[in-house]
């Protein structure tokens, strides 16, 4: 396991985090079916609003990994950006997220439960322990963010690969 | 509790692997195989407990001087492949001066530790670099 207070001179391959702003504009209701009309009105307030609203999500995703040393970078970025691209905001830009939120990811399309949603898309999509940290900002108030620690995984520096980081 | 100071500059560079060909280092790196250029944000955080005395856990005037004398001085308004000595070999790609900016400072704060280089190259992407290596040397 990586010591992260290290001072960078010992010998090993530098483990560098890269981040990636993306995002997408979607549409949301927050309503959960379990509960009736008034509670949903009291627990969301006007995320409840029966035509639903719909914001422009910010995403920051890091990637973490050793430097090649071939060619300098922890991931090519035009890669990561197509794999991100692909999996995720062509699914998510310009739809409705309570089309594409199941009951196994969470009660309603909050960004708790849509910031999670999107972990697990991107982590499937990436190479195994790649995906370090994911940040979701909904507004620009309101940020939610989470990365590998927070599943259990305590951050074993994944291996690069010689010159391409997706598949 | 950490502090960051921000500074900009702005340098040339190409990415270029000597031990492959022309064509291959087009194949891997595209158009950063030209020279072209960039204006960089450094953000350089260092941690610590405020001092007792003086209430601050490094003066940010002494960091910005530090890293001026360390970092900008060194790269800015250059040419990073042919002034920079470390880059001639080691291609300067964002990850890569992250690290030598880290190696740069690291050795000259006493008082506190540096915690993190954040390096921005453009609007597409940053890198951070809090000093950590494989254990695999």
């Amino acid at each position: 396991m990586p010591d992260r207070g290290r001072e960078g001179d010992g010998g090993g391959r530098p483990v560098v985090e890269v981040t990636y702003p993306l995002g997408f504009g979607a549409a949301h209701r927050m309503h959960n079916p379990r509960f009736g009309a008034e509670e949903n009105r009291r627990m969301y307030g006007k995320c409840n609003h029966p035509g639903g609203h719909g914001h422009t999500y910010r995403l920051e995703v890091t990637i973490r990994g050793p430097v090649d040393l071939a060619t300098g970078r922890v991931a090519d970025g035009d890669l990561v950006e197509g794999l991100v691209r692909r999996t995720l905001l062509d699914r998510f830009d310009h739809r409705s997220l309570d089309d594409l939120i199941t009951q196994a990811d969470g009660p309603t399309s909050t960004t708790e439960v849509v910031t999670g949603l999107l972990w697990r898309i991107l982590d499937a999509a990436f190479p195994p322990g790649r995906l370090w940290r994911l940040r979701v900002e909904e507004t620009a108030n309101n940020f939610f963010e989470m990365n590998r620690q927070d599943v259990g995984d305590a951050g074993a520096v994944p291996p690069a690969p010689a010159t391409a980081p997706g598949r | 509790m950490r502090i960051t100071r921000r500074v900009e500059f702005c340098a040339a560079h190409a990415y270029r692997n000597s031990a492959w060909s022309d064509e291959e280092n087009r194949r891997v790196f595209g158009k950063a195989a030209n020279l072209h250029g960039h204006n960089y944000v450094l953000e350089v955080t260092v941690e610590g407990a405020p001092s007792p005395s003086t209430g601050m856990i490094m003066d940010l005037k002494a960091l910005k001087d530090l890293v001026m004398e360390e970092a900008v001085e060194r790269l800015d308004h250059r040419n990073l492949i042919a002034d920079v000595p470390e880059f001639r070999q080691t291609i300067p790609t964002p990850e890569n001066l992250a690290v030598w900016i880290w190696r740069q400072l690291q050795p000259r704060l006493t008082d506190c530790r540096l915690q993190r280089i954040r390096l921005c190259e453009d609007l597409s992407y940053w890198v951070d670099y809090l000093g950590e290596e494989t254990t695999d040397a």
